[in-house]
């Protein structure tokens, strides 16, 4: 029997969500990192959307966020001029990295060890996290402000996209730019599939899939509208992605075809992921909400349960809440 | 028609007033709680001292009550006025005879939060 999709809605946000993240699958779970505008990003359970706490310290709007795979650190970056680096058990500031221009984007290697920045100052810093007071390694070339910066290749390089139009892979060691790849527009987003070395990108209305190594293109699909974020199933079987129509797009990866479109948020998405095990995705929009979609639609997981028909009007279903059938959300 | 998927809540929202990172969760509790003995009584000390500050402090406002109390404020303005009482947070503070830069105000409630200090003969 056909189930229509019900999203959860994460409420606490007072301004447009611009990023969100998820962490590695820990033993207590995986979970969501979200940042604002408000410059009060949160942390919350990943499988269940729960709010667990706010990271207070920002001075400005947070435009990028991120965690550890263990979730035990978070990073942000944002229009204070600074990156901060989190204890994201505690929630305590344990780091401040002044920059000198807006910073948008912050990415933790897979051992912790260092962090990746990039803004509008145009230049990316790896920060040893080891030694903190110890000056960073900066890594220039982009002609415009960088909007998303990500380690890859087990790494040792770096990818960058920024308002010049261009994506750009270093070589962390050398600082040179290994290769690059130039657009019409402006790229949207970014992500990067350490399995399988995959690239997905996001510029006017295509999603495109790169390999992360060679940055040749291996397929690319048009949406209905402008696109501003897009991100892989783990398996490789669907991909979903969001923009300037506020719905959300699910494909199948294979055969490139629009499977289904949700409705539910109230302005353009900015950012959407999948979690770690594939079961969701979330998504982050102008409207101030986080939204998490189910991507197996009425199978049990998280806080959505699999209901016969039988079992809504029985007397056990008192502890569900089951949406009205006019769902406007 | 299809039927929507049942959830059992929504999400929970953030408290108002904490920002959360709850010590008693699991996470919290297994990777936190390898705080040496040495903190242990740094912990306690602060909060003995932190005990005795709000001690001092809820004396002083009991015995300010019914005094001529000076308050400064921003701009450099002082008022003065009979102190009555404050509310259960100290967000405002009830005054008799409040004498203001526009005159004398009978009964009035200031806000605790634009008081820079205060000051009467005990």
């Amino acid at each position: 029997m056909a189930m229509r999709q019900t999203p959860l809605t994460c409420s606490g946000h007072t301004r447009p969500v611009v990023d969100l993240a998820f962490s590695g699958i820990t033993p207590y779970g995986y979970f969501l990192i979200s940042a604002c505008k408000d410059g009060k990003p949160m942390l919350r359970q990943g499988d269940t959307g729960d709010w667990i706490g706010t990271f207070l310290g920002h001075k400005g709007a947070v435009w990028g966020a991120t965690l550890n795979k263990e979730a035990t650190k978070a990073a942000t970056a944002a229009a204070d001029f600074t990156a901060k680096v989190w204890d994201a058990v505690t929630g305590d500031e344990v780091l401040t990295l002044a920059h000198k221009h807006i910073v948008k984007s912050v990415n933790f290697t897979e051992d912790s060890n260092c962090l990746l920045t990039g803004g509008n100052d145009k230049v990316l810093r790896i920060y040893d996290l080891g030694k903190p007071e110890a000056e960073p390694q900066e890594i220039a070339g982009h002609t415009s402000a960088i909007k998303k910066a990500l380690w890859c290749n087990n790494d040792q390089q770096i990818l960058s996209a920024a308002e010049d139009k261009t994506i750009r892979l270093w070589d962390k060691n050398t600082k040179e730019a290994v290769k690059t790849l130039s657009f019409d527009a402006s790229v949207s987003s970014m992500e990067y599939i350490p399995d399988g070395e995959i690239l997905v990108i996001t510029y006017g209305r295509t999603i495109a899939f790169y390999s992360a190594h060679s940055l040749d293109l291996i397929k690319a699909v048009d949406a209905p509208a402008s696109i501003h974020s897009a991100s892989l199933h783990p398996e490789k079987d669907f991909f979903v992605a969001g923009g300037d129509d506020f719905k959300l797009y699910k494909y199948d990866y294979t055969t490139k075809e629009e499977m289904e479109s949700y409705k539910g948020h109230f302005g353009p998405i900015h950012c959407v992921r999948f979690s770690p095990d594939g079961e969701l995705y979330a998504s982050g929009s102008e409207d101030g909400t986080l939204r998490l979609w189910q991507t197996a639609v009425g199978k049990t997981y998280g806080l959505w349960k699999c209901v016969l028909p039988e079992e809504l009007s029985s007397e056990n279903s008192e502890a569900l809440y089951c949406p009205p059938a006019e769902i406007k959300a | 028609m299809k039927t929507p998927v049942s959830v059992l809540r929504l999400p929970s929202g953030p408290e108002p007033n904490s920002r959360g990172f709850d010590p008693s969760s699991p996470r919290f509790t297994a990777l936190c709680s390898s705080s040496s003995s040495d903190d242990d009584d740094d912990d306690e000390e602060q909060q003995r001292l932190r005990s005795e500050l709000r001690q001092r402090f809820l004396w002083t406002l009991s015995l300010m009550k019914h005094k001529l109390v000076q308050f400064d404020m921003h701009e450099r303005v002082r008022m003065r006025a009979r102190f009555g009482a404050s509310d259960l947070d100290v967000l405002r503070l009830q005054v008799s005879e409040l004498e203001t830069p526009l005159g004398v105000q009978r009964e009035a409630l200031v806000r605790s939060q634009d008081v820079l200090a205060c000051s009467f003969e005990l």
